[in-house]
């Protein structure tokens, strides 16, 4: 499977889900999902468990909303009849089934290119250029953020100015460490401009290397996946 | 339109968008923060407005686009970055030399941070709504789903529900988020604002 095929797999699937009214239709979509889940091996559990981890807590707060203080469902508020928590509990049900669709759909695609670098994973994508720069440019800059934000909070928790739980002090002074964090990538950037790059031609290097042509944009096995996501799609829109 | 230090401007901004929330999460706050790039990034390109749009968009996209992995829900909210940009374009970033003069002119400055910030709000409840109900079937994680609660036992139908919540809830999370931007693009060093910018013809410059 490309990027490509995945990208593609992933929309058809996440259409699928909002055009799926029911159980059935849904029960559908999971099935096509699984299987890609599953043709992963054994990450297939890692997938399942982080869709779980996600929709669990998500359940529990609609749970708590819907079925513990509204009591009825949306067409019976609609309705304006008196309705039922059971009502209640199955549309939890249901945008809980949905939204595990979503994210086991995607985590599947996620970890399927895991070995993959993220700047591989892009320059595999079809996309404009300078989308694929800026994407690459983002994730460079990320990385140099979270060092950032690692440096100045160890540097403001030592000074005082912030703590590692909660507290009033971070509430008051969590500025600061944003103030810092900004300065501190913004200079950065501006020497790598001024200096690094143009010293070391990484432009011009990364405008070649996302130009230089891949493998394949689609392969088989995207085919085979994309139609299998239609066929669901197709199900859910046959079932509602 | 995308220069160098442009391209460089949005991934910042996108980068932001996208650490800010661990940064939340680090400090531990019960706030989101998750379009301060994006505001920013229209700020950084104030006086060009076409630009604004389109960086301060990009900004907004390539962040949700990072965050899927993490945030599977996230990119159903796109509709919301396209408001949050437009507004952020067009309104908050006639407030730029406001936000950036010295000494800090304290009732204008405070007064655009409240305006600008609840009209992003309220146009990021307008768009939101539709989404919270028909993907969160109308309660998402947050604390709003107890105003949404809220409202549906005062008798308001579904959309109107979430929609009077994120009335409610959004724009005390934009306002800050507008104060959080004015005061990092306060923050901003004149030297990188300049390269953002096309050069303005001097006054003193021999015609």
């Amino acid at each position: 499977m490309t990027p490509n095929g995945a990208i593609v797999f992933g929309l058809v699937i996440i259409a699928a889900t909002i055009t799926a009214r029911d159980l059935p239709g849904l029960a559908a979509v999971l099935g096509v999902t699984l299987i890609l889940a599953l043709a992963g091996g054994r990450r297939a559990l890692t997938a399942l468990m982080w869709s779980a981890g996600i929709v669990l807590p998500l359940a529990a707060f609609m749970s708590l909303v819907w079925v513990g203080i509204v009591g009825r469902a949306p067409d019976e508020i609609a309705a304006g009849s008196e309705g039922s928590r059971a009502a209640a509990a199955v549309h939890v049900a249901l945008v809980c089934l949905r939204l595990f669709i979503i994210a086991l759909a995607i985590q599947a695609i996620v970890l399927r290119f895991a070995g993959w670098t993220p700047f591989a994973f892009v320059r595999a994508l079809t996309a404009p250029p300078t989308l694929k720069k800026l994407l690459v440019l983002t994730l460079s800059l990320i990385e140099t953020i979270l060092h950032a934000v690692d440096r100045a909070r160890a540097a403001l928790i030592a000074a005082g100015i912030i703590t590692r739980r909660q507290s009033w002090r971070n509430l008051r002074n969590g500025w600061v460490l944003v103030q810092t964090v900004w300065l501190t990538v913004i200079t950065i950037a501006i020497g790598r401009m001024s200096d690094k790059w143009p010293i070391e031609n990484t432009l011009a290097r990364l405008d070649h290397a996302l130009a230089a042509p891949v493998a394949a944009r689609f392969v088989t096995a995207d085919l085979i996946w994309v139609a299998l996501a239609v066929a669901g799609l197709a199900m859910a829109l046959g079932l509602r | 339109m995308f220069t160098t230090p442009r391209l460089v401007a949005i991934a910042l901004c996108a980068a932001l968008n996208f650490a800010i929330g661990i940064m939340v999460y680090l400090v531990k706050l019960p706030i989101f923060l998750d379009s301060v790039g994006t505001i920013l990034c229209a700020l950084l390109l104030a006086p060009d407005r076409r630009a604004a749009i389109v960086c301060a968009l990009l900004a907004g996209f390539i962040g949700v686009v990072l965050s899927i992995p993490i945030n599977p829900f996230l990119p159903w909210f796109m509709f919301t970055v396209l408001a949050i940009a437009l507004v952020s374009a067009l309104l908050t970033a006639n407030a730029a030399d406001t936000f950036r003069a010295r000494p800090l002119p304290m009732p204008p400055f405070v007064g655009k941070v409240v305006m600008y910030g609840v009209v992003t709000g309220i146009a990021a409840a307008i768009v939101s709504a539709p989404v919270v109900v028909y993907l969160f079937g109308g309660v998402t994680g947050s604390g709003s789903g107890f105003v949404v609660a809220f409202f549906l036992r005062t008798g308001q139908q579904l959309l109107n529900s979430a929609l009077l919540a994120g009335l409610t809830t959004e724009p005390v999370d934009k306002t800050l988020q507008v104060l959080l931007a004015a005061l990092l693009y306060r923050a901003t060093p004149q030297a990188f604002i300049a390269m953002l910018r096309p050069a303005q013809p001097s006054l003193h410059e021999p015609r």
